[in-house]
């Protein structure tokens, strides 16, 4: 009969999900649940980002198993019995049920909400005063990088002949606080640096502010994550973050290169500002 | 007991020449005929975008391939799958099988406009073959993703006739989509037949209710955003200037659009394995007035949730809409759980349409689950744009659409045909597109929390992402093999297949559809059973189980 | 009808409870701008492109609810509401349905030609234009004009 069969071939996709489940854990730190294993303690949010990650999931596996289980057991019990030609009771409805499982998903929800908004204000919302400041300014397909606080920049291009060769590092000094000012010199472009676990749109005439402090010594990878054009996939970077000292050195570098002063947002491709030249039609 | 009852043959089988055939579907006014032609033209625009995602997944089986020889024609690939998939498929694909089955659910003979049917329909044909003409010139289709962001889409970064054909015929799609809205809300309105009220319209028909209230919602500003693209790229507007905050202002149109348009696409197929489940469990839905109130919840949520796609830009209020889209979760459980109540205690069997009915709520469930995830701005930060969304939405759409599609067409083909498909080339069908689907899609989760972002052409070898891709490109090739034996079950049936003399050939049927013949007569009925249920057909059919309100009625009869 | 009055109603006042709630909540709740500046209480602004668009489905609901009240008011109790109505009490005439119709396939293929002329030049919605314009009037007129005149 089909229905034995069914169940029997239902075990080699389970089996094979379960697999491919499991074989993504395996690199990772576990406390990470998953996340990039360099994003642990990246940042000064990485931690609070790490464990809503990991609590959601516990929760959402657990009403996962739950809604998969009783199916399974439904299918399971109540099959049809061979030479079986009744009928079941023509149940329509259950209140107190139907009850039960509208108000305990409503309650997960709220607080779900509460925790999500909690974390989402410290993330948002920066100190008064950083320490540092930094511009990065995308474009196609790479980015600028102004150091106000040092008055100098960097810039790059997007990643050459499949490899990383030509695309800009930014520098960052460990434990200090950073606001990084984002805006586009052209379409809307994405700034993620994936083992902050954290990203910001980059919009053509606004400023976007982003806020945190490097906590970790180490070289980052940051990608545009919002289509841009046909070198989208190559708009890469890097973050260097470094210790005071090695970041003191990368400055003076820089500067040492004639790359003083700042790269003003102003050269962009998307100009005629309103009260820029009125007779430019635009 | 199912009755069994010979049906004269529908005008269709007498002998036509091809000329009067092609006549014949040129003019047709009939619903279902109409129906028929979104349902033919939407597949083979799933096959052709399936085609495009196929060559999507050859292209990122390993770093830095070329087998799309530009980027440029790599981003025209992604956006036209995209488009193809969601505006010409599966929208269509709602108005397919609400034409075929919305008029006889409700005991009506057509529907309240059937010219207006047939100029939604050729609306969506001719506006499609516009949209997708880009392909066929010199520089090719509209690259810049189906959401054509601006000002990555206006002339200066995106020139070209491909995405001004792309804005003019999906405006023109647009329109005839909601033309269909008006035609099924105004029917099941106004053409119920005696004793169907509201509360006694199946699950499906009610979803195509909800369904179309949401496409004449959503749909116009669509429609306007696009005009006002189209000016932009043709006139020299500067509507969507980025001075004017031009971009913020296309994101909130579009999504605005955008998020209802996937309830429009998930909707009518939950009403299709709503009326499934009862059918194989032998048991009437579970919680049909609480379903009703859960779709009309989620429908309304829907339209107040849209700027989750936006959290990233840093310009939304990120606590209403995350609350507000946390709480879209909760009806969708609700159906969920509505879903299982309806097979507990039943008395099941796996015919094909139950397993595809199956695939679709397992399948529906995880996609349900990541969604919940993305809905947390905080966590949405570092997923948004990545391959962790395109897992998502494929398992919530696809698991829906095309899980339910298939569960769709299985069951009803003897309703269309008269012939019911192959149970085995069916199971084959099945597990196939099972193990194809998510093979390709659940390894992609893990892809996106390891920052692959989407919309990219190709990655680096230092990315670490070779074998979730190589992985992902197998099961996507298992997938594309998984509509052969469909094909080949089609074909062999209509061959070979055995007509079916049976109103009910699954013999638990409970809606109207199962009271008239297989396939359908010229104008629906001949005659139509009483109406005191949501399951007029069962009552009819087996009187010693009908619904209480349908006994005291047979029983005041005497 | 009366329900189907009530739902839009429902619609009318949830979406009338989100326009102000969203207008309200952009307005007060923000602290800071997306360049991270605390707003100063009189730069506060509503976010107007959410509340406007959720304000229109409050008129387009409202509008809809109004019509089917009407339209109830006007039709009275009919077969399809009743609980116990019988399918002999079903008009027996529903109304008038073309067996089939050309004016679908050439409006189509006209508004198609129309709309991709916005694309590819005047030339075409020169010669687009008069085509379309006969299709949709040749299509509402269609039921008014010789076989179909009165």
């Amino acid at each position: 009969m089909p229905q034995k069969r069914g169940l029997k071939w239902a075990l080699a996709p389970a089996a094979i999900s379960l697999v491919l489940a499991l074989s993504g854990c395996s690199a990772e730190d576990p406390t990470a649940g998953a996340l990039p294993g360099d994003s642990l303690n990246a940042t000064n949010h990485t931690q609070e980002i790490t464990v809503l990650w990991n609590w959601s999931w516990i929760v959402l596996f657990a009403v996962g198993i739950i809604a998969w289980g009783l199916m399974a057991w439904a299918l399971i019990a109540y099959r049809r019995r061979k030479g079986d030609n009744t009928l079941p009771p023509q149940l329509r409805y259950n209140n107190p049920i139907e009850t039960l499982f509208t108000i305990v998903p409503l309650i997960l929800v709220i607080g779900f909400f509460a925790f999500t908004a909690k974390t989402m204000d410290h993330i948002e919302t920066g100190p008064a005063n950083s320490d540092l400041t930094i511009q990065a300014i995308g474009k196609q397909w790479s980015w600028d990088f102004n150091y106000t606080d040092e008055d100098v920049y960097d810039s790059g291009i997007q990643a050459q002949n499949g490899t990383e060769e030509g695309i800009p590092t930014l520098y960052l000094p460990v434990n200090k606080t950073v606001e990084i000012d984002l805006q586009s010199r052209d379409v809307i472009h994405s700034f993620w640096v994936v083992d902050f676990l954290y990203k910001k749109d980059v919009f053509p005439g606004r400023w976007n502010k982003i806020y945190f402090t490097p906590t970790k010594i180490g070289v980052f990878e940051g990608k545009c994550a919002e289509l841009c054009g046909e070198f989208h996939s190559a708009m890469l970077f890097n973050v260097a973050v470094l210790s005071e000292a090695d970041y003191k050195l990368q400055i003076e570098k820089l500067r040492a290169a004639g790359q003083t002063g700042q790269l003003p947002i102003e050269n962009s491709r998307n100009g005629n500002l309103p009260g820029d030249n009125p007779n430019v039609r635009g | 007991m199912a009755t069994a009852t010979l049906t004269a043959p529908s005008t269709g089988a007498v002998r036509k020449d091809k000329g009067r055939l092609v006549v014949d579907w040129l003019t047709t006014t009939d619903h279902k005929k109409i129906g028929y032609l979104y349902l033919i033209t939407s597949i083979v625009y799933f096959m052709i975008a399936g085609v495009m995602a196929l060559v999507i997944r050859a292209q990122l089986a390993a770093p830095n391939l070329s087998i799309v020889p530009t980027k440029e024609q790599y981003n025209q690939l992604f956006t036209m799958h995209g488009t193809i998939m969601l505006l010409m498929f599966a929208t269509p694909l709602f108005a397919a099988f609400a034409n075929i089955l919305m008029p006889v659910q409700i005991g009506a003979p057509d529907v309240a406009f059937p010219r207006l049917n047939a100029v939604a329909y050729w609306f969506y044909f001719f506006g499609s073959f516009v949209a997708v003409a880009g392909f066929f010139t010199p520089q090719g289709a509209a690259s810049f993703g189906w959401f054509a962001y601006a000002p990555l889409s206006n002339t200066t970064f995106s020139p070209g006739l491909g995405g001004d054909l792309w804005v003019f015929g999906l405006a023109l799609s647009g329109f005839g989509t909601i033309m269909g809205g008006v035609n099924f809300i105004t029917t099941i309105l106004t053409m119920r037949a005696p004793g169907m009220t509201m509360f006694r319209l199946p699950i499906f028909t009610w979803n195509t209710l909800v369904t179309s209230i949401l496409v004449i919602m959503c749909f116009p500003p669509l429609a306007a955003a696009l005009f006002a693209l189209g000016a932009d790229r043709r006139f020299d507007a500067h509507i969507f200037d980025p001075a004017n905050g031009g971009p913020m202002l296309w994101q909130h149109l579009f999504w605005f659009f955008g998020h209802p348009e996937v309830y429009i696409l998930a909707l009518p197929f939950f009403g299709i394995v709503s009326e499934i489940f009862p059918v194989f469990s032998r048991k009437p839905i579970f919680g049909y007035k609480t379903l009703i109130y859960a779709t009309i919840a989620i429908a309304a949520l829907s339209m107040t949730v849209w700027a989750h796609h936006m959290y990233v830009t840093g310009s939304v209020l990120l606590p209403f809409f995350a609350f507000t889209t946390m709480l879209i979760a909760v009806p969708t459980g609700v159906k969920v759980f509505n879903w299982i109540g309806t097979m507990w205690r039943g008395s099941i069997t796996f015919e094909t349409p139950m397993l595809f009915s199956l695939g679709f709520l397992t399948t529906f469930i995880f996609g349900g689950l990541t969604g919940v995830i993305l809905s947390s701005p905080t966590l949405d930060f570092h997923l948004s744009d990545s391959y962790f969304v395109v897992a998502h939405f494929h398992y919530v759409v696809f698991g829906t659409v095309v899980f339910a599609m298939f569960a769709g067409i299985y069951f009803w083909y003897p309703k269309m045909t008269g012939k019911l498909l192959n149970e085995r080339l069916g199971k084959i069908h099945f597990w196939l597109l099972f193990i194809g689907f998510h093979t390709t899609f659940l390894v992609q989760h893990w892809l996106g929390v390891a920052g692959m972002p989407r919309r990219y052409a190709t990655y680096l070898v230092s990315d670490n992402f070779d074998l979730g891709n190589q992985i992902s490109t197998l099961g996507a090739a298992i997938l594309g093999l998984s509509m052969l034996p469909f094909l080949w079950n089609v074909y062999w049936t209509h061959r070979k297949g055995v007509r079916t003399t049976l109103n009910d050939p699954w013999g638990f049927g409970r809606s109207l559809e199962w009271a008239t013949g297989s396939p359908f007569p010229r104008h629906n009925f001949t005659s139509i059973p009483r109406i005191r249920s949501e399951s007029p057909a069962f009552d009819l059919n087996h009187p010693e189980f009908a619904a209480p309100e349908a006994k005291a009625d047979a029983k005041k009869k005497g | 009808m009366r329900f189907n009055a009530r739902l839009f109603v429902l619609l009318t006042v949830f979406y009338a409870l989100a326009a102000v709630g969203y207008g309200l909540t952009s307005y007060y709740l923000p602290g800071t701008d997306n360049t991270g500046n605390v707003i100063a209480p009189e730069n506060r602004h509503v976010e107007i492109i959410g509340t406007a668009a959720i304000g229109m489905l409050v008129f387009m609901s409202a509008f809809i609810a109004f019509y089917l009240n009407k339209t109830h008011k006007t039709q009275g109790p009919v077969p399809e509401d009743r609980l116990d109505a019988t399918i002999e009490e079903g008009e027996a005439e529903i109304g008038f349905f073309n067996a089939f119709s050309w004016w679908p396939f050439w409006l189509g293929l006209f508004a198609a030609v129309a709309f991709a002329s916005l694309a590819v030049g005047w030339w075409l919605f020169c010669i687009g234009l008069p085509f379309a314009l006969i299709a949709v009037f040749g299509f509402v007129f269609e039921n008014h004009r010789r076989d179909y005149a009165h």
